[in-house]
């Protein structure tokens, strides 16, 4: 019963210590909220607007460049092993079934384990 | 959902700009607060407005708006973080929160103790002991933005307090406290 009293009175003692910490803590934040911030005019966060959505437009469309541009080159490729080389497809096909199974698995198994 | 957020969705930039001016000074008041230093802070500002317009689309108003800049802003600075430690361009801590130490001084105000503490802390800690015990903003919306659970973020500002603690003597000071006032007794 004793133990208990003091263990009672000790987490209550740290309760007391945390709030005044944190009461510290609040109060020098506070004045740090005072520190006084320049905020530019309307006209410069309009332009900051339009720059950025440019440069979103213009990465997007190089991105989607490169896509196509790798997209095009692996379907002529299939195409060309498919017609010109059968055996170099089929062994192709297989690699990327087997590659892909053991990525999926290898991706779940590190999901499963935590890691 | 507010007039001016709905206009930005559909793309208007003065909607984008009325906005950001609106909510520009607690962006990097809170930026400061994180990163202790009011050129970081100015910098991690604008790069959340960019990261703000490049997804817009995915706010839902469910929060406010300021709560959707600070989730955006505190990730950027982690991102940050991260960055620059893989980089080892680290500078320690004390380094960077100098130059609001300084910002401090020269307008004649207290560098309060326990602010020194909190500059010596991690980031990982200093932002969810911010978040939680400045802005109050709850264990599970920390851990949404954090990607850490809402458990993690209790320990991590248990831990910080403990160790701002010990940094302000509180502990011993209170101690001392107690024991003058058996003697008494």
């Amino acid at each position: 019963m004793k133990k208990q009293k003091v263990i009672v009175l000790d987490s209550e003692q740290q309760n007391k210590q945390d709030i005044l910490a944190i009461s510290k803590m609040q109060e020098g934040l506070n004045k740090m909220e005072q520190i006084p911030v320049y905020s530019p005019d309307l006209q410069w966060f309009e332009q900051m607007v339009l720059v950025e959505k440019q440069r979103i437009r213009k990465k997007l469309i190089r991105d989607l460049s490169i896509f196509l541009i790798v997209a095009i080159i692996i379907l002529c490729g299939i195409m060309i092993s498919l017609f010109q080389m059968p055996a170099v497809f089929i062994f192709l096909q297989i690699a990327t079934t087997i590659f892909i199974a053991f990525y999926s698995v290898t991706r779940l198994m590190k999901k499963v384990n935590g890691g | 959902m507010d007039a001016l957020i709905k206009n930005a969705k559909k793309g208007d930039h003065l909607a984008f700009a009325m906005l950001f001016k609106e909510h520009y000074p607690f962006l990097v008041k809170y930026l400061i607060k994180i990163t202790m230093n009011p050129d970081t802070a100015e910098e991690l500002a604008q790069e959340t407005m960019a990261k703000c317009i490049q997804k817009i689309h995915l706010y839902n108003g469910q929060s406010k708006f300021s709560t959707w800049l600070v989730s955006i802003a505190t990730n950027t600075y982690i991102d940050q973080c991260r960055k620059k430690k893989r980089e080892k361009n680290w500078q320690g801590q004390e380094e960077i929160y100098r130059k609001l130490k300084w910002h401090f001084e020269s307008r004649n105000e207290d560098w309060n103790d326990a602010l020194e503490a909190l500059g010596r802390l991690p980031e990982d800690i200093r932002i969810p002991i911010i978040l939680k015990h400045y802005y109050g903003y709850s264990y599970e919306e920390i851990g949404e933005w954090m990607k850490i659970s809402p458990g993690t973020v209790k320990s991590r500002v248990h831990n910080g307090i403990k160790s701002v603690r010990k940094e302000l003597n509180l502990s011993e000071e209170t101690e001392g406290h107690r024991f003058g006032q058996r003697t008494t007794k």
